[in-house]
């Protein structure tokens, strides 16, 4: 029996627990292998040995190369890098690289999850030369109006401040673009919580899935301005007929046209535009009616008056009665509409 | 400051799955949230469509979830989402190609649970799958679009059959198959039909169809997949039949006596009824009429033609591309169409001419091929010449004893279908092999005598014709078939019955007293059998003014003539009255005295009762259980006359019995072969020990001995040390009070109660 005993304690012992103490070093396992090693020195056996540091532009596409980089601090200092590279270069000198290049790595960090990538992403688009970004209007919108569904609403607002940048630089061509006004509207009914009679009571449900908490008040405002500048951009009565009359009356040698030829720049290549021919659409998909260019303020009245004219308005309705910032803001968004009605009545 | 107290919405971390979860329990306060979202999949759709090649991975991977969210939750806004199933389809069908892999997964399954949905209809999906399916180069994304084909299909079929789907789809196959010849992409077809033919989701005519042409195609690989179907599909679709029908044996007492033991939850009782509607399903199954389920061969349209183009495209033209090996299966294919249906391909026999050596490779499977082409409308100068080939080349003393073994096997097997291809010379040059030292030339020479002994016995030498065929040649009862000749066909087993019915009365008879040959009272008891089964037919009433008018049921009145009628000629002791009807007996019962007459009549003269006709189902089975009892040799012989029509011939029936050739076995093979009709050790337990093991798997408790006996030692030791120390007034009140406990059968007792 004696033996047994014994025999039993000597298995037990493999399965009982170390006692650790404090302010004692951890037993060591009994596998425990001594890896550490001396040495009188360190070599290096790559080194860099170029003496003349990088160029400036290659330095420019290497930041830009960085943008896709998995750290966001990483992201945030080769953003920073290149608007400091745009912004530092002299006036009327072109960029380092062509805005076609900078932009298609650029847009996805709209969407990125790090607020202080935007922000500065923001900075980075307003340094860019505003000429370029008409072109490339088309292209930069579908990432905005993805920002502006986004979930997290910090990624709403900061999509609602790219818009407002880019109705700055660009506004005929933000609401003239393929898809740019339909959908672009649909998105700020979303964001708003328009679309449907009883969303847009302010007795809903306002707290509605992953609202931003004490800054809620403050996007309300922020988009209603936005709204207001695209509305503007869209159906307000162009300011400008005294230019059209311009380009009507005289050719481009500066002499008047001649009497046959009544208002020719209806029939010519339009100016000012890199792709005239683009609403014929020749290569890309066949577009549906959200997806469809409406170029004229017309046009887009015509739609807006249909599909939208109720909604916007019980809305701003909702936010005048709401009072307070967001009845301020509503209150801009219904001047807008108040002259365009006008004007086309 | 003060924090801000957060409500429970906007605590929670905001991703899809929670909003999914969200949507799921309440879709119409979340509806603005889901706009949203699908705003935000139509951007990235936009995003993604303007350069599907050069997508970032982070915009893909949002695509994906976004995609993955909306069509969980697509059908509570239907409204919203009525164009993305047509989107997704879109999607795939352009751009499969370049899609990334992950996210061309996520569309097909997103389709799938979109047709669960019901939001999209199967025909539909099927016709965005299926092209992609054949030409996508991706094997990972071909087997999942397979499976997920494969699947709707299945489900589409469960409750009843979609005949408007089966028939798209079946069109839809049968043009992938013939559209073009020289393509592989038939082989998803193939793939797919049997697969569905092994489920018996579709078994009707057109499907065979599909593997016609399939069959026909020029694609080697294409004609190989078709021609197996044709060779295998049935079998295995029995096969999966009986695995599904073995599997989930679910012992409905033992669910309920553990749930009576173990701790009662709602998810027992679940399981409880579960189980008890499984129980109840198979019940039903079991008592459902067996499915008619026709073979494929048996489906075919026009199986002479189809049995011609295959042998003139195939193996005929000296272009064919086929290897040996698929010749083969071709030629199984025709031979076996040629024997099932008695076609009549006469190029075919001299096309085996040629390979009907002992040096061509699979020799064998050329034989059973021949043999499955002959029946009995083949005329016989086409066979001779091949029997006579096979005779010269393999039957000899100088050839092998395999080559022997095999030749003569082959010529039994076109003999048991065409025994006039035979001549008596060859016939008896070929017995005398049956004196040879080998075994298996023995044996095989042996079958060929038997088989003659029944089919042919002049063709025999008097000798050899052994005791029945001599006495049946005598009395003209064994006469040669000429050709073309058909037997009358009958009702299987009816002699049976016939032979039973007989000792039947013979037995009643027996016991009453009486004379076993008489048989007034037979009648009697055959209309109480009749009685019993349907009330309307009572014709003894007919005298006694108890007549019924069925009016409405002209059949049974119809039977009822009949069965007068019949009685009035067979049996006309009851109504001797009629005179006329004596001649008819006494010719009748000379028939019956006759040998020769081995035909029933009981077909013909009476109809049979239910009663009768379980009998007789009862009587074949039972034959047939004798026929495999071994010993019953008269039996055995036959066997190869009761095989199944369907049933193919197989090379190894040709090979036969040469493995018992002497000598060409190693000792591991022989023992081998002993070792495979040796039983198993398990049958020869004691009974307490299959008793034991059976309590076991049942699950039972042991006894209070066993457990007596399995009790640790160490958990008694302890008991046993003090017993030792035990005074002896102890140990007597011990030894007392444990037969008093045995008395009262233990310490509880097993009085009262």
């Amino acid at each position: 029996m004696g033996s047994s005993t014994k025999k039993k304690k000597e298995k037990q012992k493999d399965f009982q627990k170390a006692k650790l103490k404090v302010g004692k070093a951890r037993p060591k396992p009994e596998n425990f292998t001594d890896t550490s090693f001396k040495s009188k020195s360190i070599t290096l056996n790559q080194q860099s040995l170029t003496l003349s540091a990088p160029s400036s532009t290659s330095q420019f596409t290497h930041h830009l190369s960085l943008l896709t980089s998995r750290s966001d601090t990483q992201r945030r200092d080769s953003l920073s890098h290149l608007t400091t590279a745009l912004s530092s270069r002299p006036t009327n000198s072109p960029p380092p690289q062509p805005t076609s290049v900078i932009l298609p790595p650029l847009l996805p960090l709209l969407l990125d999850s790090s607020s202080s990538v935007r922000t500065q992403l923001l900075k980075l688009l307003r340094a860019l030369p505003a000429t370029d970004i008409q072109d490339h209007v088309a292209q930069i919108l579908p990432y905005i109006r993805a920002g502006m569904t986004h979930l997290a609403p910090d990624v709403r607002l900061s999509a609602i401040d790219a818009l407002s940048w880019l109705l700055s630089t660009a506004g005929p061509d933000v609401v003239a673009c393929a898809g740019g006004w339909i959908k672009t509207l649909n998105c700020f009914l979303s964001v708003l919580g328009w679309h449907t009679a009883e969303s847009a009571k302010w007795s809903a449900n306002r707290a509605s899935f992953g609202k931003a908490g004490a800054k809620g008040g403050g996007v309300v405002v922020r988009v209603l301005t936005v709204l207001a500048e695209f509305l503007h951009a869209g159906i307000a009565p162009q300011e400008d007929p005294t230019a059209d009359a311009d380009v009507d009356g005289y050719g481009e040698a500066g002499g008047p046209w001649v009497f046959p030829l009544v208002q020719p720049a209806a029939n010519m290549v339009p100016v000012g535009t890199a792709t005239p021919y683009l609403y014929l659409n020749l290569f890309g998909q066949p577009r549906d009616e959200e997806g469809e260019m409406y170029e004229t303020r017309e046009d887009r009245f015509r739609v807006f008056r249909e599909k939208f004219m109720p909604a916007v308005e019980r809305g701003l309705e909702g936010a005048r009665q709401e009072g307070g910032e967001t009845g301020r803001a509503s209150v801009g968004v219904s001047k807008v509409l108040k002259v365009a009605v006008d004007y086309s009545c | 400051m003060v924090k801000r107290k957060l409500g429970a919405l906007e605590k929670v971390e905001a991703d899809l799955p929670n909003l999914q979860h969200k949507i799921r329990r309440d879709p119409k306060s979340y509806i603005e949230d889901f706009r949203a979202q699908h705003y935000q999949y139509e951007s990235h759709r936009e995003i993604f469509m303007a350069a599907p090649t050069s997508a970032t991975d982070t915009g893909i991977i949002s695509l994906r979830e976004l995609i993955d969210f909306i069509s969980h939750v697509a059908d509570c806004y239907p409204e919203i989402t009525k164009d993305f199933p047509q989107q997704l389809m879109d999607i795939l069908t352009q751009h499969h190609l370049v899609l990334e892999r992950e996210l061309r997964e996520k569309i097909v399954g997103s389709l799938v649970l979109l047709r669960k949905k019901e939001l999209v209809d199967s025909a539909t999906l099927l016709q965005t799958l299926f092209p992609i399916l054949i030409t996508t180069p991706s094997k990972t994304l071909r087997a999942l679009i397979f499976q997920k084909i494969l699947m709707d299909l299945r489900t589409a079929n469960v409750k009843t059959i979609n005949h408007k789907l089966n028939r798209v789809m079946q069109t839809v196959l049968f043009n992938l198959v013939t559209s073009d010849r020289t393509s592989s992409k038939g082989l998803w077809a193939i793939k797919l039909v049997r697969e569905l033919w092994k489920r018996q989701i579709w078994t009707d005519a057109k499907t065979v169809e599909v593997m016609k042409e399939a069959c026909l195609s020029e694609n080697e690989k294409v004609v190989v997949g078709g021609v197996r179907f044709f060779l295998g599909g049935d079998k295995e679709r029995e096969e999966a039949e009986d695995e599904s029908s073995d599997d989930e044996a679910i012992d409905i007492g033992q669910v309920k006596h553990q749930v009576g033991i173990n701790k009662k939850t709602r998810k027992k009782a679940k399981s409880i009824e579960k189980a008890r509607a499984a129980v109840k399903r198979k019940e039903r199954k079991k008592n459902q009429p067996h499915p008619l389920n026709f073979s494929a061969l048996h489906l075919l349209h026009d199986p002479q033609g189809f049995a011609e183009s295959l042998f003139a495209r195939h193996l005929q033209t000296a272009k064919s591309k086929l290897n040996l090996e698929q010749k083969l299966l071709v030629l199984q294919l025709v031979t076996r169409l040629v024997g099932l249906h008695k076609l009549h391909i006469i190029h075919l026999y001299s096309y085996f001419q040629k390979y009907l050596t002992p040096r061509q490779p699979s020799v064998t499977s050329f034989l059973a091929s021949l043999a499955q082409a002959t029946h009995d409308l083949v005329p016989p100068d086409v066979l001779e010449p091949l029997i006579m080939k096979i005779a010269n080349e393999f039957v000899s003393e100088a050839s092998a004893s395999e080559v022997a073994t095999a030749g003569l096997n082959a010529i039994r097997e076109v003999c048991v279908r065409q025994p006039l291809a035979m001549n008596d010379t060859l016939l008896q040059d070929l017995v005398m092999y049956r004196k040879s030292k080998d075994k298996g030339v023995m044996m095989a020479a042996r079958g060929l005598l038997s088989l003659f002994r029944e089919v042919g016995p002049e063709m025999l030498k008097r000798r050899d014709r052994g005791k029945d065929a001599s006495m049946g040649l005598r009395s003209g009862e064994k006469r040669e078939k000429r050709f073309g000749e058909q037997e009358t066909g009958g009702i299987e087993g009816i002699e049976l019955l016939e032979q039973w019915k007989e000792e039947e009365r013979k037995k009643r008879r027996a016991e009453k007293g009486l004379p076993s040959d008489a048989e007034d009272d037979e009648e009697e008891d055959e209309e109480d059998n009749w009685d019993a089964w349907n009330v309307e037919d009572d014709e003894d009433s007919d005298d006694s003014g108890g007549w019924i008018e069925v009016e409405s049921d002209v059949e049974i009145e119809l039977s009822d003539s009949e069965d007068e009628k019949e009685k009035d000629s067979s049996r006309p002791s009851k109504k001797a009255k009629q005179d006329g009807t004596a001649t008819d007996e006494k010719s009748e019962s000379k028939d019956d005295s006759k040998p020769e007459s081995k035909f029933s009549t009981l077909a013909t003269t009476r109809i049979l009762t239910p009663a009768d006709l379980a009998k007789l189902q009862e009587l074949r089975t039972n034959a047939a259980v004798d026929a495999l009892v071994p010993g019953n040799k008269s039996r055995k012989q036959n066997s190869n006359a009761a095989r199944h029509v369907d049933d193919p011939l197989t090379a190894e029936e040709i090979e036969g019995l040469n493995a018992l050739s002497a000598g060409k076995a190693t000792r591991e093979e022989r023992i081998a072969r002993a070792k495979e009709f040796k039983t198993d050790r398990e049958d020869h337990k004691s009974v307490t020990a299959k008793r034991k093991e059976r309590k076991e798997s049942q699950g039972k408790s042991t006894t209070n001995k066993e457990k007596q006996r399995r009790k640790n030692l160490f958990m008694t030791l302890g008991k046993a040390k003090g017993k030792n120390k035990r005074s002896l007034v102890e140990t007597r009140n011990v030894l007392r009070a444990h037969q008093d406990r045995q008395k009262r059968g233990g310490r509880r007792g097993n009085i009262g109660m």
